[in-house]
């Protein structure tokens, strides 16, 4: 029998690194966005960080 | 403070009760299920009358003129893209957490205050959640912008009940033909229904028509769409997006990531027939 490959349940999340060394972030959330600006911190598709960190969760 | 106009709230919430109604025998996509949604019979889009929603996110990856944008995801959809990104939510909507009208509210006002620029209300598709989705309209501040991004496939009702409380409509576009939407989508006449709501949006809404440039797909889904475009809506804003993303393991989608290229090749393409692109 095929092995198939694992299939994304509801809260699981996906990052995928490419073999061109892009990073693909999946219908990325909060959490996501943040790890995404820590690897890219000029990444104009992200929020800019601020001192007051207007996007932190309440 | 928060103004509601009085206009809007009143003509959302009856348009509400509307919606529910309908949901009696639902047809309000082409998928026609009549089920009685109330009752707890769910249609094609895996739904009964329960609205859910599985995500919000301030996200400034949206067109241009639309960010920082608000995205509200509900879960549920009419298609089933083989390349969907959330496709779990869609699958297995229950999982999602059901609407609280006010508490969304208060977070669409919180996240107004973060910067929000445009609510974005997406999914799945909202369309199959209309009757939610207008209570919540019927709650937000007046000066809140609305962005109804959508797949365009759904029935004329859901024009009728989203007239005007829309601001601006971002029409998914996604195939050029029957044959691709019935293999990647799962929907011979996605094509037709989709232009017939562009049509009617563009009465009563800022039309953006958006278009996942899909690998290998230039002469049967991207020629055909600018090519109407040009035809029908020469004005229109247009945006090409090169974000695909193969699935795990494709069987009808490309099973490739777009190109730089490629995508600059569609790009040329639209500006050669005149279209008005935007980022």
């Amino acid at each position: 029998m095929k092995n198939k490959p694992y299939k994304r349940k509801c809260g699981d999340f996906e990052i995928r690194v490419l073999s061109d060394g892009r990073i693909v972030m999946l219908a990325p959330d909060d959490e996501l966005m943040e790890i995404a600006r820590e690897l890219d911190p000029n990444s104009e598709l992200l929020p800019p960080k601020t001192k007051d960190d207007r996007y932190a969760r309440t | 403070m928060n103004v509601m106009d009085p206009a809007i709230h009143n003509r959302a919430g009856s348009r509400a009760e509307i919606a529910e109604r309908s949901l009696r025998c639902c047809r309000l996509c082409p998928r026609n299920c009549g089920v009685d949604r109330t009752a707890g019979v769910k249609g094609y889009c895996q739904l009964d009358a329960s609205v859910r929603c599985f995500r919000e996110v301030l996200h400034w990856g949206e067109e241009k003129a639309l960010n920082p944008s608000h995205q509200i995801y509900f879960a549920g959809c009419n298609l089933r893209c083989e390349f969907c990104t959330v496709a779990e939510w869609n699958e297995q909507p229950e999982a999602a957490k059901l609407m609280d009208v006010e508490q969304l509210a208060a977070v669409i006002a919180r996240r107004k205050k973060e910067g929000a620029r445009t609510v974005n209300l997406l999914g799945g598709e909202p369309a199959v959640s209309v009757h939610g989705i207008l209570k919540l309209l019927a709650r937000l501040d007046a000066s809140t912008v609305v962005v109804w991004n959508s797949n365009m496939y759904y029935n004329t009702i859901v024009d009728e009940l989203t007239a005007g409380l829309i601001d601006i409509c971002l029409a998914d576009f996604k195939c050029g033909n029957a044959d691709c939407a019935s293999r990647l989508l799962g929907s011979a006449d996605y094509v037709e229904v989709a232009k017939s709501n562009i049509l009617r949006a563009v009465n009563h809404s800022d039309v953006i028509i958006r278009h996942l440039v899909m690998p290998g797909h230039t002469d049967c889904c991207l020629e055909p769409i600018l090519n109407w475009v040009a035809e029908k809506l020469p004005n229109v804003k247009l945006s090409l997006r090169g974000n695909y993303v193969p699935p795990v393991e494709a069987t009808m989608a490309p099973s490739r990531y777009l190109q730089t290229d490629e995508l600059k090749r569609a790009e040329h393409l639209a500006a050669e027939k005149g279209l008005t692109l935007v980022q």
